[in-house]
């Protein structure tokens, strides 16, 4: 009796993890367009243009003078 | 709470993007330290200016040449000391992103995120410069059509076609704006006799540097020191001479141009025609260059608005946006 419970106890922990793991990969295909549509959404000019609008170009780099005189 | 940054590590100058307040350093890649103690003595601008007028005791160095760390050690100070001049302390450790060359190897990339993880960043990862360089200069490329962007920094020249946030072709090349100066200096020091130093042979090309024949060009006095006696000795140096100095590296450069345009699916191909290319980084604002590349490829070649500063916006709009951004890092699931 305790033999057939194992086993019967078994066979449901299989089919639990099949279960789980073909929910698994029905899932992955929505999630990877999920994810491709975030990154194409953040890369849209409306999404750039916060970022465009922080535009505060620091000094620029310095370029001196000496040794050239253009004339 | 540590403010998140994006860094632009170019061989020529640093740039650094802070999350939600824009660029908030700009400064060359250039460190001095005391040759004996090894103490740093000044970074930055500061240390720029330093470049071939130090004592003997003092050492003035780009710890990147090719865009590439050569020497782990100064550049791990140098990213450590630009960290704290943004207010990066051990307690506030921010998520970085650092623009490299699309090119190089997994050990300089093991190099570049162990500098800035050392450094203090809580975590590092990498963003090709193209790449970063598309998204600061506002090209469309979410959208499906073809993008071309040509990143001429100081030792490394990149073209990619982007379309639908991803790479498609890629051509790089280590020349870049500062094989432009050594070949000045070269020119100079062969046909003149006479040497100059770093900094005036990029005044040099500033001046009168061009790729192209341009309308008003001026000759330049040039100071330096005869390798004969030993003296000073000024000289003049036309246009012509400093763009037959300069043509091999013009040259490596566009023809990594017309390779990248021949690996480019023919879809995506039509689109250049009439949407251009697009020239950004420090070694695209040398004179007559769009022209020459417009004229060798037939294709229209436009200069962004800005830029010095493409690369560091591009990966800055990473940062803001950095969980819907983060499988465009170098290395991850694209």
């Amino acid at each position: 009796m305790i033999v057939w419970v194992i086993i019967g106890a078994v066979l449901l922990a299989v089919v639990v993890a099949v279960m789980v793991t073909a929910a698994g990969r029905n899932r992955r295909p929505p999630d990877d367009i999920a994810s491709f549509r975030r990154q194409i959404d953040a890369l849209s000019p409306e999404a750039r243009r916060q970022t465009s609008d922080r535009m505060k170009p620091a000094e620029p780099a310095p370029s001196g003078d000496d040794g050239v005189d253009d004339s | 709470m540590a403010r998140d940054l994006a860094i632009d590590l170019g061989t020529a100058n640093t740039l650094v993007y802070m999350k939600g307040r824009g660029i908030v350093l700009n400064e060359p890649s250039v460190i001095a330290l005391n040759r004996q103690t090894g103490e740093v003595l000044a970074t930055g601008r500061e240390a720029w200016q330093m470049i071939g007028r130090t004592p003997g005791y003092i050492v003035a160095v780009r710890p990147l040449r090719g865009g590439a760390i050569t020497d782990f050690e100064i550049t791990e100070r140098m990213i450590r000391l630009l960290l704290q001049r943004v207010g990066v302390s051990r307690f506030t450790r921010p998520k970085v992103v650092i623009c490299v060359p699309s090119a190089i190897t997994e050990v300089e990339r093991r190099a570049v995120t162990d500098a800035a993880r050392r450094a203090g960043a809580a975590d590092a990862n990498l963003i090709e410069q193209p790449m970063a360089a598309a998204i600061g200069a506002d090209l469309p490329i979410d959208e499906p059509v073809g993008n071309m962007v040509i990143d001429i920094g100081g030792g490394t020249s990149e073209t990619a076609v982007i379309s639908l946030g991803g790479i498609v072709a890629l051509e790089a090349v280590r020349v870049g704006s500062f094989d432009i100066d050594a070949a000045i200096q070269n020119y100079v020091r062969r046909e003149h006799g006479i040497a100059i130093g770093e900094r005036t042979a990029e005044e040099i090309k500033v001046a009168i540097g061009s790729a192209d024949p341009t309308p008003d060009e001026n000759q330049a006095e040039v100071r330096g020191r005869d390798l004969m006696t030993g003296l000073p000795k000024t000289v003049l140096l036309t246009p012509e001479e400093v763009r037959y100095a300069t043509e091999d590296v013009v040259s490596s450069i566009v023809a990594s141009v017309i390779r990248c345009l021949s690996k480019a699916p023919p879809e995506l191909s039509q689109d250049f025609l009439v949407r251009g290319m697009y020239l950004v980084g420090g070694g695209g604002l040398l004179r007559g260059l769009a022209e020459r590349i417009e004229r060798e490829t037939e294709v229209p070649v436009k200069m962004s608005n800005v830029p010095l500063e493409a690369v560091v916006l591009g990966a800055g709009h990473v940062i803001e946006h950095y969980e819907a951004l983060k499988g465009m890092f170098m290395g991850a699931r694209r």
